[in-house]
């Protein structure tokens, strides 16, 4: 590919970045405004917002590659992650909207009444964040490698370097323009290409080099385990992951919380279309990527491929734009939450202490990235939602709808999710992905149940400990707001 | 199902001496809601919600599982194509989408409504 396409690209989206940021910091100047957006925001934004951020490295790559790579098997990626915000909606949309919290450790700690619970949590966030940049940043590095032929690491550093400038100058108020811009923008960069595409290759009547259930690489296709431990994680991972959730907090109610979710979940739709359209023509014309182990890259080789010339370089640039908008927003959308949980635990809740906590939560994942190998990307992903469902994801669902959960089984629960899922990622990382086995490789169906059945045994055992102020609580989280009263 | 004694509940606190006309409705509804027979309310509220949010979850799940079994346990569908495209690509990687966006839609309709009840039996308007 031609180097200077790539290079372009990228200097584009980060301008435009930029530019959105700085128009939006001329609006936000404090606190409030630095963490939530002061909860003005209108619910397309905010959903276009939500929905910019979500898509990640791993929907905007990792999706397409699996397809390619096995086929009908991985579209459950799509459907999971798109079908984890239905669980969002259901169970924690409103109620967390109405607790009245900035962050995930704010509603742990008001809910159990627990400065210990609070610390946990934030350990637990940051975890989760900085794990979920790295894929970001691997996926940063391919593209970078593959379009310009640069040194990977060069890819890692300036998309970290445009998300500090932008969420340290901005905070969440221009970043909620910034994230909306990016999900219209991959969108695009996605849609258009593959229609292209598709229109070249009825015209000139190419017939297809395999059948699409032709498997390029001969690798065995997951089990029914396997898919339903997938499920599990995709399904329950979503509603604990910090940068989706402090994004509920820009609803001005519940009730518009869940029309944000709503409208969240038709453009999730409307997008994974096209990554899955990318996997299946790629299977279909293209199957050797797979075989030269570049099936990450399908996205950003199939237009040069199947297109070629000056088209082919525009869409490929086209293309390139939108996976650097994957990366830049999911990372800032990170950083932000990251940096809103340890600026309020360590710096007291300052705007300086908000920039310096940005810059500590993108700098220490460039570090663990530019150390680990880039696995398959959608796969990495995969496994950080695994880790949210069984530490982040019972404590959200039982602090919402259960009376019986105490400040002692709240961390007992999540200590025990995150020493058997963390336990289950680092063995599987010593093993290799030849030597695991299934139950370690999707360790979600049974780390889940056994977060979930601790934190309700040891609350059980430790019923004494239940809140005081609960009854007030609950009948907060669940009633609808008032309405405004005016007269006396 | 549980007996509960239903009383008028009590919107004027001890000691207050106010009229209840003369209370903003925020007020009374802060003492419905932490009266007994307010707390009935929001307990049955609760209860609908989570009732609410289990069915339609579990709902999903079952067509969830019905499009692979499907396609498993039906011969020769999964082979069959749709204008030219593969059914089991066109049903896994097109067809669920419109499934999750009507429990959606459904979901938040039941849910308003549930809202909509407990409303008016606490008495905001």
């Amino acid at each position: 590919m031609n180097p200077v396409v790539g290079v372009a690209a990228f200097a584009a989206v980060s301008l435009a970045t930029a530019v959105i940021g700085f128009y939006g910091l001329r609006i936000s100047r404090t606190t409030g405004d630095f963490y939530v957006a002061s909860r003005t925001v209108r619910p397309w934004w905010n959903a276009s917002a939500i929905g910019g951020e979500y898509l990640s490295a791993a929907s905007f790559l990792g999706v397409a590659g699996l397809i390619l790579l096995s086929g009908t098997g991985a579209l459950w990626f799509p459907v999971g992650y798109t079908a984890g915000y239905l669980m969002l909606l259901l169970f924690v949309a409103a109620p967390l909207r109405r607790s009245g919290a900035y962050t995930i450790p704010d509603f742990t700690e008001a809910r159990l009444d627990s400065r210990v619970v609070r610390r946990v949590t934030s350990v637990v966030v940051v975890m989760v964040g900085w794990l979920y940049i790295v894929p970001q940043l691997h996926g940063a590095a391919l593209a970078i490698r593959i379009t310009t032929g640069l040194p990977a690491w060069v890819g890692m550093v300036a998309v970290v370097a445009v998300v500090c400038v932008t969420v340290v100058a901005g905070g969440m108020r221009s970043i909620t323009f910034v994230q909306a811009f990016q999900y219209w923008l991959k969108l695009t960069a996605l849609a258009v290409p593959i229609l292209f595409i598709v229109f070249v290759l009825a015209d000139s009547g190419t017939p297809p080099v395999a059948e699409a259930s032709v498997n390029p690489t001969g690798a065995a296709p997951a089990g029914m385990y396997q898919n339903i431990s997938l499920l599990v994680a995709l399904l329950f991972g979503t509603l604990g992951l910090p940068h989706v959730l402090v994004r509920f907090y820009t609803n001005p109610d519940g009730q518009s919380a869940r029309r944000t979710t709503l409208i969240v979940l038709g453009l999730l739709s409307v997008f994974y279309l096209f990554p899955t359209a990318y996997g299946l023509v790629g299977r279909m014309f293209a199957p050797q990527l797979a075989q030269s182990g570049q099936s990450d890259a399908l996205v950003l080789l199939l237009p040069g491929e199947l297109v070629g010339g000056m088209a082919g370089d525009l869409l490929s640039a086209l293309v390139v734009a939108g996976a650097f908008a994957a990366f830049l927003s999911t990372t800032s959308g990170l950083v932000v939450s990251l940096a809103g949980v340890i600026s309020q635990d360590l710096f007291g809740g300052s705007v300086k202490g908000f920039r310096r906590a940005a810059v500590i939560s993108a700098l220490v994942p460039l570090g663990l990235a530019s150390m680990t190998g880039s696995l398959a990307l959608a796969g990495s992903v995969g496994m950080v939602f695994a880790f949210t469902a069984s530490t982040l994801c019972p404590v959200l669902l039982l602090g919402i709808w259960w009376r019986g959960l105490t400040d002692t089984g709240a961390i007992a629960g999540m200590a025990t999710g995150a020493v058997l899922c963390g336990g289950a990622m680092v063995l599987g990382a010593m093993l290799g992905a030849g030597g695991t086995p299934s139950w370690l490789a999707q360790p979600a169906a049974w780390t889940v149940p056994a977060a979930f059945a601790v934190m309700v045994l040891v609350s059980r055992a430790t019923r004494t400990r239940v809140p005081r102020g609960i009854t007030r609580l609950m009948t907060r989280l669940h009633t609808p707001e008032r309405p405004l009263v005016t007269e006396r | 199902m549980t007996r509960v004694r239903v009383t008028a509940p009590r919107t004027i606190l001890p000691g207050s001496g106010a009229l209840p006309a003369a209370r903003s409705a925020a007020d009374s509804r802060d003492a419905a809601e932490e009266s007994d027979a307010g707390q009935v309310f929001v307990r049955s509220l609760i209860r609908s919600q989570l009732r609410l949010a289990v069915v339609v979850a579990a709902g999903f799940l079952l067509i969830l599982v019905a499009f692979p079994l499907m396609l498993g346990l039906v011969p020769g569908l999964a082979e069959s194509t749709i204008a030219g495209l593969p059914f089991d690509w066109v049903l896994l990687g097109a067809g669920i989408y419109p499934v999750i966006g009507l429990s959606a839609w459904l979901y938040i309709r039941t849910a308003a409504r549930n809202e909509a009840r407990y409303r008016d039996l606490v008495g905001d308007k």
